[in-house]
């Protein structure tokens, strides 16, 4: 009983070595040509048509440039050798046929063949949100994707970004922070981190996590392959939320995705100056979800949308005296010390000089209320 | 007949005396000077041989030796041609060797006997004072730099004749210029200070950084400025020296010592009553920030010394270039060693640094800048880590709004700012009397620990600021330094809360600055 349980394993593993040979072979974006090769049997089977030089014959000289490059990749390729040598750096693989393989990406109209992942895929059980975003993104960004990263993950919410820096970052960072589930979709191997500077949070993604791919290991990042793997990033979650965009942001590419995938599309709004909220502006103009809290999102999402709910209140620190009337003065927009030296006259009517203020401030730092942005710039702390 | 007669030298802008001993004697004809003369000095023998010709002093087939004492010390520059002149006419009986006691000879001789101007009299002469020298001739256009001590004669005379007529005594003869009037400095200065046209009052708005401004001036901290474009950072800069207290007369000496040097004291033909205000542009080269050249002369940071060194730009200047100042800002002085000796110029300046915050410069306002964080992460790296360590005071100048250019407040003056720091200043020359330094900028960290005494309450809040800003030691006595500064110009023997609170908020955010 146990020798045949093994025997069905090691087959598993020979055929999975098969496919993953198959994947890379014949190039990952040519469905028609897998679909073709699938048809002649199994992966296995084209090897040896291959190797045999039977393959031409079968499929026509249509596919003659090929099947030159399938024989080109394979010489000196170790078929069971680079799979187990990948298994082996804990890296899996998932195609298309299998159990594990995302349901929700399989209705993609292009879905991946494969998909090459570390850690753990998302469970298919629970939500999934995509919180995304632009990578230059301003303190109220920065703050706004921490508190839905931490306020989605909290509520058993998965989420879904594509690591890169900025909102995406921010955001699944926040979520593991909560002890939550999260999911980087890269637009690279899968063994590389890009970038670099979230060496950090690869690292707990892989740990707590999931890093999913449809490219190899071992490929660099390429500008295009970026906007392909936005594609996943929509089909694997319920509903997107864009936190912060500019009007041309490549967020929006992955917008256009979700609403081609029929995913709900949620925005978060700013000011009408900000320039890097004019996407998200737009896109609620256009008639995206307007969101202002986590509790809103969730809310939508169980499809108990109650009004009374939508507006959860800030705790507020309560500080008396000039501290409590400074920080009602702080927003999440940085001000710099003047600004705020001239607001607080303008409104209490009283001329507090620099260094009085700066001391305030400081205090206010130092009870987490408040947070020096650099030098001179203060704002409404994030945490 | 051997004459002997005294003359000067400058070595960085420490002189010595020199000694020109000549000797004419019987032999075979010839002339040579011997004492390390560099080639400048070797050629005074054509010039004076014509000069003498041409001023009616016949030279006899004799043979003439010239030794510059102490004869070790390699000498350079054309001041010697007068002195070795008169000590040729001397050694020929023309001028008795009586005439020239306690005097001080200097200048460049023209072939036609004419005198020019040299460079460093005003150190020579200073040296001169302190050797018991009486009075000094030298070239017109130098006599007002030779009155200048006040403790010695100064005679300026046109050309060899007068000066031989001076010196037999027949002043009616030549037309000898009258003594330079003694120099009234406190005037100067007074005339200076209320005269300059840059004052504090014509910044309007931007109070944090005037603030700064004003702390580092009192404390003597190296300042920082970072802010776009236009925000009024080297407005500032350019304005920092009138709120600095004025030189005092020891201190323009020393000043006017390295102008001299350098031969930059011929354009105000006066004392500097003004303390050196210094900008250089960000392509200068090591060489000329620091001083240098095959024979030395002082750089741009000794000729800030006791001013203010604006490096604007400063994430643009060459990495080496700016890691040359480390020493200088350690030491108060700049050192360098050639073949023929260790030249010291003193380099004791206020550094002030700006910079934008990134290389578009309109960090952090999202609507402007488009830098990436990993951008504007490397623009800050440029600047080598020790030299932002010795910036006591970071401060960001935030974009001028229009209601700053608009609406005209009453603005603080100069004077009014300079008052204060006077008084801080003032506190800290008495609380350091018996110390090696003067301000709180410069404190060590032990020297700190035992000045900045902090109470009980204060050190709670120092922990909490320690903790929450993840401070490195270095930062916390940095911290401490600034509070020490600002509580002096509170008037305030005790370190408070209020103080180590403005003080924190100054400190430099480094690398957190530009978080991602």
């Amino acid at each position: 009983m146990t020798d045949k349980n093994n025997r069905t394993e090691e087959m598993n593993v020979q055929d999975k070595a098969y496919m993953h040979w198959l994947y890379q072979a014949a190039g990952m974006g040519n469905r028609r040509f897998l679909e073709e090769l699938a048809r002649l049997g199994t992966p296995e089977t084209v090897y040896q048509m291959m190797q045999t030089g039977l393959l031409e014959s079968k499929l026509g000289k249509q596919y003659q440039k090929k099947i030159r490059q399938m024989i080109q990749f394979t010489q000196g390729y170790d078929v069971l050798g680079a799979y187990e040598g990948m298994l082996a750096r804990g890296i899996r693989f998932v195609t298309k046929e299998e159990q594990d393989y995302p349901a929700k990406l399989k209705e993609l109209a292009d879905s991946p063949y494969g998909l090459y992942y570390v850690g753990r895929m998302p469970d298919q059980s629970r939500r999934s949100v995509a919180v995304i975003g632009a990578r230059e993104c301003s303190e109220y960004g920065r703050h706004m994707a921490k508190r839905f990263g931490r306020e989605l993950a909290e509520a058993g919410i998965q989420v879904i970004s594509g690591m890169a820096r900025g909102i995406d970052g921010i955001s699944q960072h926040a979520a593991l922070r909560a002890e939550g589930y999260s999911l980087g979709v890269l637009g690279c191997g899968v063994d590389i981190c890009y970038p670099q500077e979230n060496r950090q949070l690869y690292e707990e993604l892989a740990d707590k996590g999931g890093i999913c791919s449809e490219y190899p290991p071992g490929m660099a990042p390429r500008a295009l392959l970026f906007p392909l793997r936005n594609r996943i990033i929509s089909a694997l979650a319920d509903a997107v939320l864009v936190i912060e965009a500019r009007k041309k942001s490549g967020t929006l590419i992955t917008v256009d995705m979700a609403l081609e995938q029929g995913r709900e599309v949620y925005a978060l709004p700013g000011r009408a100056t900000d320039l890097l909220s004019d996407g998200c502006n737009c896109l609620i103009k256009q008639g995206a979800g307007l969101i202002t809290s986590p509790q809103e999102l969730l809310n939508e999402l169980s499809g108990t949308c109650s009004a009374k709910e939508s507006c959860r209140q800030q705790e507020l620190i309560c500080l008396e005296g000039r501290q409590g009337q400074l920080l009602s003065l702080l927003d999440y927009q940085p001000q710099s010390v003047q600004t705020l030296q001239i607001r607080y006259e303008e409104k209490y009517n009283e001329y507090v000089t620099i260094p009085e203020l700066l001391n305030e401030l400081m205090q206010l730092c130092l009870h987490d209320a408040a947070r020096q942005v650099c030098g001179s710039y203060f704002m409404k702390s994030a945490e | 007949m051997l004459s002997a007669v005294t003359s000067g030298a400058v070595y960085g802008i420490r002189s010595r005396m020199i000694q020109v001993e000549v000797d004419v004697s019987h032999g075979l004809p010839c002339f040579q000077i011997v004492g390390l003369p560099g080639s400048a000095v070797r050629e005074a023998r054509e010039r004076v041989k014509v000069a003498l010709k041409n001023v009616g002093v016949k030279i006899p087939p004799m043979c003439i030796n010239v030794n510059l004492s102490p004869a070790d010390l390699p000498k350079s520059g054309t001041m010697f041609d007068l002195p070795v002149a008169v000590g040729i006419m001397i050694a020929l009986s023309q001028i008795p060797q009586q005439a020239v006691r306690d005097t001080l000879l200097l200048g460049e001789l023209g072939l036609s006997g004419e005198l020019k101007p040299v460079k460093g009299v005003l150190p020579i002469v200073q040296e001169a004072a302190r050797h018991g020298i009486r009075r000094c001739v030298l070239p017109a256009e130098n006599a007002w730099e030779g009155a200048l001590t006040g403790t010695i004669e100064s005679v300026g005379v046109a050309n060899l004749k007068e000066a031989a007529a001076y010196l037999l005594g027949e002043k009616a003869c030549g037309n000898v210029e009258d003594k330079p009037e003694a120099f009234d400095f406190d005037a100067a200065v007074r005339r200076e200070t209320e005269g300059s046209r840059l004052d504090f009052s014509d910044i309007n708005g931007q109070e944090s950084l005037k603030r700064a401004a004003e702390v580092a001036a009192a404390g003597f901290h190296h300042l920082l400025l970072v802010g776009p474009p236009g925000s009024g950072k080297t407005m500032l800069a350019r304005r920092i020296p009138s709120i600095l207290p004025p030189l005092s007369l020891e201190e323009s000496l020393e000043v006017s010592a390295v102008y001299s040097v350098s031969g930059l004291l011929q354009e105000t033909r006066a004392l500097k009553t003004q303390r050196p205000y210094l900008n250089p542009h960000h392509t200068i080269t090591g060489q000329a920030l620091a001083g240098g050249g095959r024979v030395p002369a002082p750089g741009i940071i000794s000729l800030a010394h006791r001013g203010v060194l604006f490096l604007d730009e400063l994430s643009e200047f060459r990495r080496e270039t700016l890691d040359i100042l480390r020493q200088p800002l350690e030491d108060k002085q700049v050192q360098i060693a050639r073949s023929s000796g260790t030249y010291v110029y003193p380099a004791d300046f206020m550094l002030v640094g700006a910079m934008n915050p990134c290389p578009c410069g309109h960090y952090p306002d999202p609507a402007r800048c488009r830098c990436t964080p990993y951008e504007v992460k490397r623009y800050l790296g440029r600047i080598s880590g020790p030299l932002l360590d010795r910036m006591d005071i970071c401060v960001e100048a935030q974009p001028v709004e229009f209601q700053d250019i608009a609406e005209h407040r009453a603005q603080e003056s100069s004077a009014q700012i300079r008052e204060r720091v006077m008084a801080a200043r003032e506190r800290q020359r008495a609380r350091y009397e018996d110390c090696t330094f003067r301000f709180n900028g410069d404190m060590s960290a032990g020297e700190v620990d035992r000045f900045c005494l902090l109470g009980e309450r204060e050190k709670r809040f120092m922990e909490k600021v320690y903790g929450r800003m993840r401070l490195s030691a270095r930062g916390y006595h940095r911290i401490l330094r600034v509070a020490r500064t600002i509580a002096d110009l509170a008037d305030s023997e005790q370190i408070k809360e209020i103080h180590l609170a403005e003080a924190a908020c100054y400190r430099q955010a480094g690398g957190k600055y530009w978080q991602a």
